[in-house]
């Protein structure tokens, strides 16, 4: 079996200054201070409720059709 | 990642397995040195073919070995690939292995007759050198009317079904141009848009003045970040080559390929990228200099080299500690690990420190400071060579304003 490649140290997605910050135990961003968890809980919100938004859009265009 | 998005991914796109599994992923293979243009930045200092390239036979017989270790997508460059006799019967070799198949060109040449060929010996797409508009890339290529011959290959490409794809370097020529040449590259059909930072090695070594310095990563990143989200708009999908970065608030956009939680994870030479030069020698990225040859297929089989090379397995043995000056301390040390290895290598003379980066030019920037690349030592003049270059660190200078106010 051949050696394993590097792997990659894994890197978090700040969702306020969309900034890679390390993931090593701290809860907030090292540049702009956002809590990550809140803000990633705030963008998985935001996310499905564009997705709700563009079903029921799909929805109603069809319902026209 | 889930499937369905895994599936949409170009298939040079390396995954964890892949990492884990050491699969060279994506290999690219100059077939020739022989060239046909005349570029003023020619890392390999292309023109005349090698001394002693492989012969048809030890080509065929390469293609086999990559194919045994798992490879999914064969670049062809050069030199000028098809400027080799026997390009067309490599081509149909790797797809006859079940690999993909792409050929990179200065488009000089690649003739309604060649494209044709190519398509029929199952090429999947061309990527055509564009560096900058008109006289800029004429300048870069050495030929008058070079950059109108790139764009008629482009469209030739098109019209023949093949995936057309546009490479660009980046530098001091072609960074103000670069907004104006995508329209163009759109207009003309491409889909993919490869976009690389002038390396200061063979002939872009002896040209610093095209070089950019580490301080313009500040223009050239909300650039890029811009184009990226424009491009993919317009049906152009941009791709940065492991020497563009690194991190700061653009690294999810410029990066992001159906997932923004995507970013550079340090240089994959030798992990899931593979670079063969014309006589065979083997290395973990087309680019780098002869120091970090593996070996050679006429005397050691392709596994071999791959798997035991402990040359090939640098990236693997890097350390944070092998890292210095900026980079040592680096808050991204531990993922970038300096970022693309000969970036550094040919400007330092050792890798590790990687001036030319984002991240590093913000830090200098919020001290006031910035970095300034004085050349210190000529290239000798041999293929993927490169000099020697010292950093200056110096106040930013007063911004002008644009308007000057006149009290009269």
């Amino acid at each position: 079996m051949a050696e394993s490649g590097r792997i990659p140290v894994p890197l978090r997605l700040c969702r306020g200054c969309r900034r890679f910050v390390r993931v090593d135990g701290r809860e907030d961003c090292a540049f702009c201070g956002t809590d990550l968890d809140a803000a990633e809980a705030e963008h998985e919100a935001n996310v499905a409720e564009m997705r709700r938004a563009a079903q029921a859009l799909r929805a109603a265009l069809a319902g026209r059709g | 990642m889930d499937a369905r998005r895994a599936d949409a991914l170009p298939v040079r796109y390396a995954g964890l397995d892949d990492i884990v599994n050491r699969v060279p992923v994506s290999v690219v293979w100059e077939i020739t040195l022989a060239c046909d243009l005349a570029c003023s930045f020619c890392g390999s200092r292309a023109g005349h073919r090698r001394r002693d390239e492989l012969s048809t036979a030890e080509a065929l017989d390469l293609v086999d070995q990559i194919a045994e270790l798992g490879a999914r997508d064969v670049g062809l460059i050069g030199g000028e690939a098809y400027l080799r006799k026997d390009w067309l019967d490599i081509i149909a070799a790797i797809r006859a292995a079940g690999m993909r198949c792409d050929l990179q060109s200065g488009g000089r040449n690649l003739s309604e007759e060649r494209v044709a060929a190519a398509a029929a010996a199952g090429l999947c797409g061309v990527g055509i050198s564009l560096d900058g508009l008109g006289a800029t890339h004429d300048k870069l290529r050495g030929l008058p009317g070079s950059y109108e011959l790139a764009l008629a290959a482009l469209r030739r490409v098109r019209a023949h079904g093949l995936s057309a794809a546009v490479n660009s370097q980046i530098n001091a020529c072609t960074l103000p141009q670069l907004r104006e040449l995508m329209d163009v590259i759109i207009e003309a059909g491409a889909t993919n848009w490869q976009l690389a930072i002038t390396t200061a090695m063979g002939n872009a070594a002896d040209h610093p003045e095209i070089l950019l310095q580490p301080w313009q990563m500040l223009e050239v990143m909300p650039l890029l970040a811009e184009l990226a989200v424009e491009g993919r708009e317009r049906g152009l999908f941009l791709q940065p080559a492991s020497n563009v970065g690194y991190y700061g608030p653009y690294e999810s956009v410029i990066r992001n390929v159906l997932d923004p939680e995507i970013y550079f994870h340090g240089c994959n030479a030798g992990d899931t990228v593979m670079g063969i030069e014309a006589d065979g020698t083997i290395k973990s990225c087309p680019g780098l200099g002869s120091a970090y040859a593996g070996g050679n297929v006429r005397e050691t089989r392709l596994r071999e080299i791959w798997e035991k090379s402990e040359v090939i397995a640098f990236n693997r043995r890097r350390t944070v500690d092998d890292l210095w000056g900026f980079c040592r301390t680096c808050y991204y040390a531990e993922t970038c690990m300096a970022g693309c290895t000969w970036t550094s290598h040919a400007l330092m003379g050792r890798a590790g420190n990687n001036p030319m980066c984002h991240h590093r030019a913000l830090e200098m920037d919020r001290q006031g400071l910035r970095e300034r690349l004085v050349k210190v030592k000529d290239a000798p003049g041999r293929s993927f060579d490169h000099g020697e270059f010292e950093i200056v660190v110096e106040p930013v200078p007063a911004r002008v304003p644009d308007r000057i106010a006149v009290h009269g």
